[in-house]
């Protein structure tokens, strides 16, 4: 079986320095990459199994790449951005970025989110799991029936239908826009209120501890994840 | 609305509500004459708070003399009476200030309508009130209903006295609280019959018709009907306040009309009257201009003004229709704005005009269609309500222009004997004729009859039979005298009116050509100071007097401007600057506000806000044209000055986008090249954390010599930061002692070395070079920064070329490398901060502080840098530092020591 290969688009050498032998030595093959044009050559050359993309390059910027990479690229996009920058990955998201890692990144993090990318995009290609599992939380999808250690749990239609978007999203965050907009209609993109509201209740009934969620995360600014993967959370070290 | 409905509250009301949080407590006693025991029941309330521990102060109480009364201030705080000279009498008056100063919770001031001494901040007590009120001082007050201003009129017909103290309606509408003082008319006469009402000379006559039974009574019921109309308007206004839906006047509208005559005042009256008993229905005071009819004189004018100007005071709105056809409009402003009740006049001179079939009464009776019409009648009204004229005295240009046309009628007097001399017969009137013409050319209309009066009675003494007689002898002499009399004030009329219209004409011109130059002045003035000097001088010039331009500075106004020269402003005038400034009013001489002052201040009144006070003389602004010129000039200059303003604010705004760029410039320098390293050393760490097993041992050195790397540039990077702030925050210590400069820059070097990589350094000293005082770790920071930037920008092999000499009195170090070079635009700005963030292309070659840090260092020490680029065949940029040598003498003795 051959190697996964991951292109890395980045303009500062010290990242390739250590990001190459990192994807080597988990068992992939990492495709350098220092512009945007060179980035673009490469994934119309051979498209790569999942593309890292900073944000800041020296010839296009990273937004306009990952829109004209998106033009003939359907695999896992992830960026590499700043913590300070959410209209950026807002607008990465949107523009159809997968997911997005905040530098510093521990190279765990995006060894991580790049296999939760790769596994979504492999079940997308078949139908989307019809039971979820996270932690003792199971989501019957078939059956609308949501079980927390094999208890069910009660959920209003609205907080079941949150729960099954972002569950079905598997890891990749929704922008508030996306939730509200599929939840509520187009006519309250911007009702932020809603999803804070619905989201705390959601939270009181699945997270085992409310105030420390660890199920449906925030990401400030930007929107929410479902992550069931331990490994893959935005970490702190 | 459904019934279960709350009812929304009315916003007027809520706002009035909301004015008044802040506000002082208004309290009126009120009475219906004087001697019913308002200042005693005061002084009694006033008492019993005392005594429950409230500050009471007592402002200024009258007792006259009366023990009851006095004997209620005892224990009380009395304010001190403020001495004011007026005339050469000593006046004593309320003290304002010092009321304001102390602060007390409740301030008694009695006799609201009381008229203040000329030369007090205001004319009225009321004003002082309102004052006190606003800066949230409680006041009680005593007020007779007969100075009510809306009721001047009823009392006058009531009592037969005219009250001049008068309190306009608002300023008792404001109260509070209203308390009726009351006693029975035959108690009020019983008390005065014992000599213990205490009235003012002046009133003593009319008193004894004043205090008449039937006098009192109507008084009385004047008095109760105020008070019960208060109680309803706090009724009424605690229940819209709280959305009740109440018995107020739903859709009653007043629309009084005004005409130039002496009735104009007395319906503005009524319709205020009117609107009270509707429930406070809004009222519009209006004057129809038409266009096809002669405006008004001077006179008509002022009628009309003073009522528009009673009727803002009695919280009336003021409208001007235009239209040629009277009663068209005024019914067509009825029907659209839903009035319901019209009120007109009727003056003397109107009734006379009816039998010419100009009747607007039987006109609007017949159109007006769902309004009720009221018609006020003038009714022997005295016309010494309108202000005195003030009694026009011709000036001596016009005696002159009188005297010189009789002086022009004489010399044709002569020549016309001199021609009957020669030849008898001679058509001798057309001669006069001329003079009159000439008379009418040169000085105007009057001059030019008097001219044609004066020769009509020489040409029939002097010329016709009989001569020396002003009998006419023949009957052909009568229609030639008849003829030539008319004809003579025809022509004098004529051209007299010719001539004053084409002056006046030009006088417009010309204030139209003052208007433009001072406008083209005005606009021309960049700043806000340029624009106060020359709105002053244009001021000084228009007014031919004295001017100044005050412009807030503070929370105060300060003068900036005087034309035509500086001038000291004396303390009324400060005040009065100070009053027109904050309350947007005029005020000084000839105001109602600060009259004592020597000069008038207007606020101007730009767009958008208030931008400053002008003063002048107002002596020197004369008649109604002078008057719209200075408005008109002041108007211009509010709008001069708010632009300058504007400009001020636009350029500050644009300092402020400079510098937010240059922090975001600085967020994202920290954000990249902070970041930056951090994520290749976190980054390195964990892969060696996860994947140390698996990775070979060149790639896991590599690693760590990544991390090692990264630590290092991030250290510059927070040294660097780290200077700037020193730079910045002046935080730099200089250390300066004798260096040769060549050591630093080997110690520079060797700092850099491990970066050279490639690059081959050459280096061009010479032999002898003296020593400077400098600090040599800023020097050494410096060239590090310089070289720094010379390795990021020239490629790996190229050469980096260090020199060093000694140029007059300085010594310069140059750093020169092959890198890419600089664009001749940019050089003199590579010293700036941040300057590399604008280039995304240079990303990760530092944070564009190294040469800033560099120049900031080299200055400190009293050196230059510069920069030149390119060097070498469209490459290469050189750095060049000029460090002064210190002279001779300080070098030898410092070698000595």
């Amino acid at each position: 079986m051959h190697k996964l290969r991951i292109l890395v688009v980045d303009d500062e050498p010290q990242m390739h320095r250590f990001l190459g032998p990192a994807l080597n030595a988990a068992g992939y093959e990492p495709i350098r990459a220092d512009t945007g044009r060179q980035a673009l050559a490469e994934i119309a050359r051979r498209p790569p199994d999942a593309v890292v993309l900073d944000l800041g390059l020296p010839d296009i910027d990273g937004q306009e790449v990952l829109q004209k990479a998106r033009a003939f690229f359907n695999g896992p996009i992830i960026i590499l951005s700043a913590r300070d920058r959410e209209m950026e990955k807002i607008e990465a998201l949107d523009g159809g970025a997968d997911d997005y890692v905040e530098k510093p990144f521990r190279v765990g993090e995006l060894l991580a989110r790049l296999r939760v990318s790769m596994r979504r995009q492999a079940h997308q290609a078949d139908a989307p799991p019809p039971v979820v599992h996270a932690g003792d939380l199971t989501i019957d999808i078939p059956r609308r029936l949501v079980t927390r250690a094999g208890e069910p749990v009660r959920l209003s239609p609205k907080e079941y239908e949150l729960l099954v978007k972002l569950a079905e999203a598997d890891g990749k965050v929704l922008t508030h826009k996306d939730l509200l907009v599929s939840l509520w209609g187009p006519a309250h993109a911007e009702d932020m209120q809603y999803l804070r509201v619905f989201i705390g209740q959601l939270r009181q009934k699945i997270e085992p501890d409310p105030s420390a969620p660890r199920l449906v995360l925030t990401q400030p600014g930007i929107g929410y994840r479902f992550m069931a993967d331990d490994a893959a959370r935005p970490g702190t070290g | 609305m459904k019934p279960d409905e709350p009812r929304r509250p009315d916003p007027d009301a809520l706002l009035a509500e909301a004015s008044k949080v802040g506000r002082g407590r208004l309290k009126v006693f009120l009475g219906m004459a004087p001697g019913v025991g308002k200042t005693y029941e005061m002084l009694a309330q006033a008492a019993r708070r005392h005594k429950d521990g409230a500050a009471v102060l007592v402002g200024v109480v009258e007792t006259h003399g009366r023990r009851e009364t006095e004997a209620l201030l005892e224990g009380q705080e009395v304010l001190a009476r403020k001495l004011i000279e007026y005339k050469g009498r000593t006046l004593l008056e309320f003290d304002i200030d010092e009321a304001l100063r102390r602060r007390a919770t409740l301030l008694l001031v009695d006799e609201y309508a009381h008229s203040n001494a000329p030369g007090s901040r205001h004319p009225k007590r009321w004003q002082d009130v309102e004052e006190l009120l606003s800066a949230g001082v409680n006041v009680w007050t005593t007020l007779n209903v007969q100075h009510l201003e809306s009721l001047v009129d009823l009392v006058w017909k009531i009592t037969g006295v005219r009250q001049r103290e008068t309190v306009p309606d608002s300023a008792l509408s404001r109260a509070d609280d209203i308390e009726l003082v009351d006693i029975t008319p035959d108690e009020l006469r019983q008390r005065l019959s014992e000599g213990k009402v205490y009235l003012p000379e002046t009133a003593q006559m009319a008193a004894t018709n004043f205090f008449k039974p039937e006098n009192l009574t109507a008084l009385r019921e004047l008095a109760l009907r105020r008070v019960a109309q208060t109680v309803d308007d706090q009724l009424l206004h605690a229940m819209r306040q709280r959305g009740v839906e109440g018995p107020w006047a739903a859709g009653e509208r007043i629309l009084v009309l005004v005409a130039p005559d002496n009735v104009a005042t007395s319906l503005v009256r009524a319709g205020r009257r009117l609107s009270d008993m509707m429930m406070d229905a809004p009222w519009t005071v209006t004057y129809v201009e038409r266009p096809n009819k002669p405006s008004p004189d001077a006179a008509g004018a002022a009628k009309t003004n003073s009522a528009f100007k009673l009727a803002e005071q009695l919280g009336g709105k003021t409208l001007v229709l235009t239209g040629d056809d009277l009663v068209g409009t005024l019914l067509e402003y009825a029907r659209q704005n839903n009035v319901t009740q019209i009120v007109v006049g009727q003056s003397h001179r109107a009734r006379w005009k009816a039998l010419w079939g100009q009747a607007l009464i039987p006109a609007l009776a017949e159109q007006v269609k769902g309004a009720a019409l009221h018609i006020i009648t003038e009714e022997g009204q005295p016309d010494n309500e309108a202000p005195a004229k003030p009694a026009v005295r011709p000036t001596w240009t016009q005696w002159r222009g009188h005297l010189a046309s009789i002086g022009l009628v004489g010399l044709a007097g002569g020549l016309a004997g001199l021609i009957d001399q020669f030849s008898r017969g001679a058509n001798l009137a057309m001669i006069f004729l001329v003079s009159v013409l000439l008379s009418g050319l040169a000085f105007g209309l009057w001059p030019a009859v008097t001219a044609a009066a004066v020769a009509a009675f020489v040409y029939n003494f002097f010329f016709l039979e009989p001569r020396l007689s002003i009998a006419i002898g023949h009957a052909s002499d009568v229609l030639t005298f008849v003829v030539f009399f008319g004809v003579a004030m025809t022509t004098g009329w004529l051209t007299g009116r010719v001539r004053d219209q084409s002056l006046g004409m030009s006088r417009r011109a010309s204030a139209i050509t003052a208007l433009l130059a001072a406008s083209r002045r005005l606009s021309a003035s960049a700043t806000r100071e340029e624009a106060a000097q020359a709105l002053a001088e244009q001021l000084a010039a228009a007014t031919g007097g004295e001017a100044i331009v005050l412009l807030p500075g503070g929370d105060d106004v300060v003068p900036v401007a005087w034309a035509p020269a500086m001038k000291t402003m004396g303390a009324a005038d400060l005040a009065a600057a100070r009053w027109a400034w904050q309350h947007g009013e005029p005020a000084g001489a000839g105001t109602g506000t600060l009259p004592s002052a020597a000069w008038t201040y207007r606020p101007l009144q730009g767009v958008k806000a208030r931008s400053g006070v002008a003063g002048f003389e107002l002596k020197a602004v004369e008649g109604e044209d002078g008057e719209r010129f200075v408005s008109a000039l002041l108007d211009q200059g509010a709008v001069a000055l708010e632009r300058a303003e504007f400009a001020a604010d636009a350029a500050d705004a644009e300092a402020l986008r400079r510098s937010d760029k240059l922090r975001s410039a600085l967020l994202n320098s920290v954000s990249h090249d902070l970041r930056t390293p951090l994520a290749t050393v976190l980054g390195s760490s964990t892969t060696l954390l996860e994947y140390e097993e698996s990775l070979e041992k060149p790639v896991r050195r590599d690693l760590l010599t990544s991390i090692r790397e990264e630590a290092e540039r991030l250290n510059r990077y927070v040294g660097n930061l780290l200077d700037m702030t020193r730079l910045e925050g002046g935080g730099l210590n200089i250390r300066s002692d004798w260096v040769d400069v060549r050591d630093v820059l080997g110690a520079a070097l060797e700092r850099v070395s491990r970066r050279l990589a490639q690059r081959r350094v050459t280096r061009d000293y010479p032999p002898d070079l003296p020593l400077i005082k400098v600090d040599a770790a800023l020097l050494e920071q410096a060239l590090v920064n310089i070289l720094e930037n010379a390795i990021a920008y020239s490629p790996e092999d190229s050469v980096i070329e260090l020199a060093a000499y000694e140029d007059r009195n300085n010594v310069v170090l140059s750093i020169e490398d092959e890198g890419r070079g600089i664009p001749t635009a940019e050089l003199e700005r590579v010293f700036e901060r941040f300057r590399r963030m604008e280039e995304s292309s240079d990303r990760g070659k530092g944070a564009g502080l190294g040469l800033a840090i560099s120049k900031g260092f080299v200055e400190a020490m009293g050196g230059r840098i510069a920069a030149a680029s390119p060097i070498h065949e469209g490459r290469g940029t050189r750095i060049l530092i000029s460090l002064r040598k210190e002279p001779a003498a300080a070098n030898l003795a410092a070698a000595n020591a």
